[in-house]
């Protein structure tokens, strides 16, 4: 289908050879001279008044070299959003969960710094706790924040269409619910931080960060440098998934370390640190009414929810809004009323994790979906077929789909996975202990909005061609966190400039090289790729004119292609040109010789005519959303959606769950990387099924993590995965690079009631709390075995 | 990870590692075999006052304490209040934070599978889980440990941990602990002042806890030969398919007097379902002598159940741990009966 | 007191003076400078830090340098020889078995040693191979099939 030379392809990755070989930089990997390591205290308690904080015995101990609390750091309030800037770099008054950030150590060794942060000895006034956010906002309630009055952070209502008529054109209404637990990330590589400063006053950060630009405006804010002064660097990235989207106190910590001692410091996580951290999955209590129609369309749906969000804001305030925004699609609903909470308890800070806050409340949605389908007698399939969307049409809460490929992709999964045989007939036998189930998802293709106020670009590119001639610098400062944003880059100017990839370098992760948001909200591919061409585009022009003006043609004759300049109206004497590029490269010995201008050619005679070529390019999406408050979160210049299938089988008695199966087909618009697309959706895949299954974090009554670590914190293994298959639909959008759009996130949406709805299939039993583990099924069936007994 | 300043002794025979667990006693000195479960107890928490979990303590099943105080023997267990607890092995800063570590990865002579003339098999403790996983002689003729091995943690788990730091570690949910005692095995401990042996069930004493002295190091394992018509079987009941500590895992070891015939023999460990491994001891009640049917069975696997004395705690509730008992080793009786008929 | 340990890595004789509680894993990144063995738990749940330690998949969080003396050791960065990659390196580029890449080393490693003991494993043997090497981005999806191609293919 595709007439690209290069996009479309399963090219290698541009870093996989280095990540093969151990030769890619993770943060914790780089090394500097005289370099000092950090460590953080934190609180052992889950909420108290900090009444004194006595450093001097960590001061005084051999090989500290410094250690600073709120009295050096400031009490500068930051946070993710700028309307809820509710954390500072250490408490200073209080602490507000077990793991919040006191004081920070550097000395000379990690042993040195955490013997130093032993001795720092903090008086406490502890208070009572708040741990339960669904009795958060109750009267009486201890207040962790003075700004969020009965411990709500952000609160939604939103009413669209006439929830009463919608009632009232019912022939069938359902209230079902779905609650879970704060989840982690996970990802492989615990943050790291090495921060060195200049003898001008200039700051350096590398980080394992997604957004090297929002990181920079924090640590300018928060620590009061001027912005230009600041640089941070991502290098190489062991995956991110939104936690390490927005700036940490150890961020912030390791800064003021190096400021303060003057020499670079390093600070790197344990994993017991990565789960103390957080900002990972909040924990979601929902409750959907819903009401279809005779023929199954639908009708309303009533929404309400109360999201945990743990002891700060961090991206709490957009999360509330996702969960109930991203409901609007991908069927048609006139009809949506919504009322969201979003709370804080003392509990590690919930952020944004891979899907935001749609997550569950999708699993919820297309879980209802499958029980109105029971009811009606209908194939939860068909029932959605019959509501989904088309490319064109807007949502009641005015999200425009400007590409669509949700009929595609449930009959994509619909045929591929042979539905129709293995379906039970009817929907009302159940097989024994064999299920299959179906579900949709619908996501952003990238924030429509930043998250600071602001009407900056989302991202630049700047792509400069050597000077020498032969190959290209792409400089940009997006993110490329495991999910394969630099050979994209690479792929768009490669295609763009008739060049093979090995002719193409892309810097990126510098905030420094560009403006670029980061690697959030699916954003990469649809914006950095867009301003990625432009670039390239500009580039191109430039070098075509230059060539052009000198064998005195039409610029519009020419093109490149497979490294070469090539004439689209008759033969090209470039004698001229070359002449002078071998007269310069005397002695030379792979020098051109073809019947062709090459590329390094006319590249180099660009330079010589007009200096050095630089393209740039940039992207902001158009002003988006309705005007109702709250409108612009959830919008997007463009929305993916997933539809997926899963198979499982249930061991009844033990209440084991093997997931045989996944087939899943993603809308991405256009694949740029075939291949990596399909490892988006595979690992979304992965994550989705240990968010089903196995993924919960435990607390005990004092608000400490009971298992914090890998061990105890589960997620699946090579063995527990199964077979995955992954389906690629193309709708081309419009307003995407060659019509792509997202996939990193939206293919997640799916995969939580898929296996939800496999396992009614396969036992009859509706789970309503996450995860489901062995035993919470054992429960379910054992409760749903004494109701039929009770009922006979 | 961070782990205590300690030294680390590396003896070159048995004699020489027991005399340095005496010499060193007053200063704090543990053994290292594969260091799988060593070197994590042993790491300083992040938060100072937080020390690690420990499994399977009745009193604190979310598997945390914030101090010792906070953790008080149970007067109601007998095992735990018959003669220590974890508190005291928390409070006592020889085994938080010994002064030596005495490394045992030279003693080649406690590696190792051998079959005896008898046709009992002796394993050196040193012997690594992997090793065994593979032995086919050990998968034919004790088939559970087979199994305990297969389910042990993961590939790079079992490469590394030992058989006798299994057992000693005297974990609940021990996977290789478990499927030794249902099959009637041995431990031989030496200490300076000399050798003795003990059946594997009468080994542990609480979590974390058992009968070994201050100078004696496990040396190997042993296993009593197969009798005619019988056969062995382990099945560890997880949330995972690997990297897991059971939630239930259940051993069992049956001999028929003559193919179809009566029970001669049984043994049914369960773990992860009370403070040790259990021997469930009613089964034998209910099955030797008896020709097992369905009913037999599932009144066998109803008394191991009532043997069963799990806690709540975060991988499950007592509730579901004495369900799974119950189905768990209705399964493996039936597998087992399986094996011993096609064995012949 | 510091001990003196002898240790080969990818074929190199080391000898270093390390503290009695320095893991394999500290001895490799700090005082050899071979970062490509990572740190992803410290305590052996993930499987990054994997190494061949006498050609057997080891933790090296959870190995004490001294227990490594006189050992061999081969770590990520000895699988290329003379530049080239390894047919399994070659094979997870093709097949798209690597993102963020955190994961890989830990996962080559241990994929090395299967395809040195099995010459044909399928795809069950594969994934119990690799069951203590965690990934968060693939869904082990590709890493599977880019290991069963490097042992199906010939050379």
């Amino acid at each position: 289908m595709s007439n690209h030379r290069i996009l479309n392809t399963r090219t290698p990755r541009v870093d996989a050879a280095d990540k093969a070989t151990g030769k890619a930089l993770y943060t914790d990997d780089l090394k500097r001279p005289c370099l000092l390591t950090g460590a953080i205290l934190h609180s052992p308690l889950a909420h108290a008044r900090i009444l004194n904080i006595d450093t001097s015995r960590a001061e005084k101990l051999s090989g500290v070299r410094a250690v600073v609390t709120h009295r050096e750091a400031g009490t500068t309030p930051y946070g993710v959003s700028p309307a809820r800037y509710d954390e500072t770099v250490f408490c200073h008054d209080k602490v507000r969960y077990v793991g919040d950030e006191i004081a920070a150590v550097a000395a000379i060794d990690l042993d040195t710094a955490l013997e130093a942060t032993s001795l720092i000895k903090v008086d406490f006034e502890e208070l009572p706790t708040v741990l339960d956010g669904r009795t958060a906002m109750d009267e009486g309630q201890p207040q962790l924040h003075e700004m969020y009055k009965n411990n709500i952070c952000a609160q939604v209502h939103w009413h669209f269409g006439d929830i009463e008529k919608g009632r009232h054109e019912s022939h069938l209404i359902r209230t079902d619910r779905l609650s879970s637990k704060m989840q982690d990330a996970a990802f492989l590589e615990p943050q790291s931080i090495l921060a060195e400063t200049s003898s001008s006053g200039n700051l350096t950060m590398w980080s394992s960060t997604q957004a090297p630009h929002y990181i920079q405006r924090t640590l300018a804010m928060a620590l009061n440098i001027p912005l230009h002064k600041v640089r941070v660097i991502k290098p190489a990235v062991g995956g991110g998934f939104g936690p390490k989207a927005s700036c940490s106190s150890a961020e912030l910590a390791t800064c003021l370390l190096a400021i303060k001692t003057g020499q670079p410091v390093k600070l790197t996580f344990d994993r017991e640190q990565v789960f103390l951290h957080s900002r990972a999955r909040h924990q979601f209590f929902h409750t959907m009414t819903t009401g279809v129609k005779k023929d199954g369309s639908l009708a309303f749906l009533e929404h309400e929810c109360v999201l945990d969000g743990g002891a700060y804001a961090s991206f709490g305030i957009a999360t509330i809004y996702y969960s109930g925004s991203l409901l609007g699609g991908p069927y048609r609903l006139k009809n949506m009323k919504y009322d969201g909470h979003r709370v804080v308890t003392n509990k590690p800070a919930c952020g944004a994790q891979r899907g935001h806050g749609a997550v569950i409340a999708r699993a919820l949605f297309e879980v209802q979906l499958d029980r109105i389908a029971e009811e009606l007698g209908m194939d939860p399939i068909e029932l959605r077929l019959k509501n989904v969307m088309e490319a064109g049409e807007t949502t009641c809460n005015e999200l425009f789909v400007s590409s669509f490929g949700m009929r595609e992709a449930l009959e994509a999964v619909r045929d591929s996975a042979a539905w129709k045989k293995k379906r039970s007939s009817g929907g009302k036998t159940r097989r024994d202990g064999k299920g299959i189930g179906a579900a949709c998802g619908f996501f952003v293709s990238g924030a429509g909005y930043p998250i600071y106020r602001s009407r900056t670009y989302h991202c630049t590119v700047v792509t400069k061609v050597d000077e020498v001639g032969g190959g290209v610098t792409v400089s940009s400062g997006a993110a490329d966190i495991g999910q394969g944003s630099d050979t994209v880059l690479a792929m768009i100017t490669a295609e763009e400039l008739g060049l093979s990839l090995d002719e193409v370098r892309v810097l990126s992760g510098d905030s420094s090289l560009s403006v670029d948001l980061g690697a959030y909200s699916s954003r990469t591919t649809l914006m950095t790729g867009h301003a990625c061409r432009e670039a390239a585009l500009d580039v191109k022009k430039q070098i075509l004119e230059a060539v052009a003006g000198m064998l005195e043609i039409p610029s519009e004759t020419l093109d490149l292609r497979d490294g070469q300049v090539v004439s689209l109206a008759g033969e090209l004497d470039f004698s001229k040109i070359r002449k002078e590029y071998l007269q310069e490269h005397k002695g030379f010995s792979d020098l051109p010789d073809a019947p062709q201008l090459t590329f390094a050619e006319a590249s180099r005679i660009a330079f010589l005519e007009l200096g050095t070529i630089i393209g740039t390019g940039k992207y902001r999406p158009p002003p988006l959303g309705g005007s109702f408050k709250g409108a612009k979160v959830g919008t997007s210049p463009a929305f993916g959606c997933s539809a997926q299938i899963a198979e499982v089988t249930v061991d009844l008695k033990t209440g084991e769950i093997t997931v045989g199966h996944i087939t899943g087909a993603h809308d991405c618009g256009y694949a740029i990387n075939v291949t990596q697309v399909e490892g988006q959706m595979q690992g979304s895949m992965m994550m989705g099924m240990g968010e089903a299954l196995m993924e919960q974090i435990i607390y005990d009554n004092k608000g400490r993590i009971v298992n914090a670590n890998l061990a105890e914190y589960k997620i699946p293994t090579a063995l527990d995965m199964p077979h995955l298959d992954a389906i690629i639909i193309e709708s081309n959008e419009p307003s995407g690079p060659y019509g792509a759009k997202e996939v990193g996130e939206g293919a997640i949406m799916p995969v939580i009631p898929s296996i939800l709805n496999a396992i009614y299939d396969a036992t009859g039993v509706r789970i309503d709390e996450l995860p489901v583990t062995p035993e919470r099924l054992i429960a379910a069936l054992r409760s749903k075995n004494d109701k039929r007994e009770a009922d006979a | 990870m961070i782990l205590p300043r300690f030294d680390v002794l590396v003896p070159e025979t048995v004699d020489e590692a027991c005399a340095m667990l005496s010499d060193h006693a007053d200063e704090g000195v543990r053994l290292l075999a594969g260091g799988t479960d060593l070197l994590v107890d042993l790491r300083r928490p992040i938060i100072p006052q937080h020390v690690p979990r420990c499994d399977g303590c009745p009193t604190h099943p979310e598997g945390r304490v914030l101090s010792t105080t906070e953790c008080a023997p149970s007067d109601t267990d007998p095992l735990m209040a018959s003669g220590g607890s974890i508190r005291t092995a928390l409070e006592d800063p020889r085994h938080a934070a010994p002064a030596y570590l005495v490394s045992l990865h030279k003693l080649d002579q406690l590696r190792g599978i051998e079959r005896l003339a008898d046709g009992g098999m002796r394993i050196g403790a040193l012997t690594s889980i992997s090793e065994i996983e593979r032995s086919p002689d050990v998968r034919e003729g004790w088939t559970a440990l087979a199994e305990g091995a297969d389910s042990l943690g993961s590939p790079l788990v079992r490469n590394r941990g030992t058989l006798g730091g299994n057992i000693a570690n005297a974990r609940p949910a021990a996977d290789m602990a478990v499927p030794t005692i249902a099959l009637g095995g041995t431990l031989t401990l030496r200490g300076s002042s000399g050798t003795r042996n003990i059946p594997a069930k009468d080994f542990p004493r609480g979590p974390g806890l058992s009968v070994i002295k201050q100078d004696e190091i496990l040396t190997d394992i042993h296993y009593p030969p197969p009798v005619p018509y019988s056969g062995s079987a382990y099945y560890k009941l997880a949330n995972r398919k690997a990297l897991e500590i059971s939630t239930v895992g259940v051993a069992v070891w049956l001999t028929l007097k003559e193919p179809g015939g009566p029970v001669a023999d049984v043994q049914v460990a369960l773990g992860a379902a009370g403070p040790v491994p259990i021997l469930a001891e009613s089964v034998r009640g209910v099955l030797i002598g008896k020709v097992p049917n369905e009913e037999t069975l599932l009144r066998a696997a109803r008394a191991a159940a009532g043997d069963s004395r799990p806690i709540d705690d975060h991988r499950g509730s007592a509730w579901y741990r004495v369900q799974m008992v119950e189905q768990l080793t209705l399964r493996l009786l039936r597998a087992v009966l399986k094996r011993i008929q096609e064995g012949q | 007191m510091k001990k003196i340990v002898s240790v080969t890595v990818n074929g190199v004789l080391h000898e270093l003076a390390v503290e009695p509680r320095r893991t394999l894993l500290e001895l490799l990144r700090e005082n050899l400078g071979l970062t490509g063995t990572k740190k992803g738990c410290g305590i052996g749940d993930c499987g990054t830090c994997t190494v061949l330690l006498d050609g057997v998949a080891t933790f090296s969080c959870l190995t004490l340098a001294i227990q490594a003396d006189g050992c061999s050791v081969e770590t990520v960065e000895g699988l290329a020889r003379d530049g080239k990659l390894s047919r399994l390196q070659q094979a997870f580029v093709d097949h798209g078995a690597i993102q963020c890449g955190f994961c890989s080393p830990g996962m080559l490693m241990t994929a090395t040693e299967l395809l040195r003991r099995s010459n044909n494993p399928n795809e069950q043997d594969i994934r119990r191979a690799i069951s203590g090497n965690l990934c968060r981005c693939t869904g082990y999806q590709k890493i599977v099939e880019a290991i069963k191609a490097a042992s199906e293919d010939t050379l």
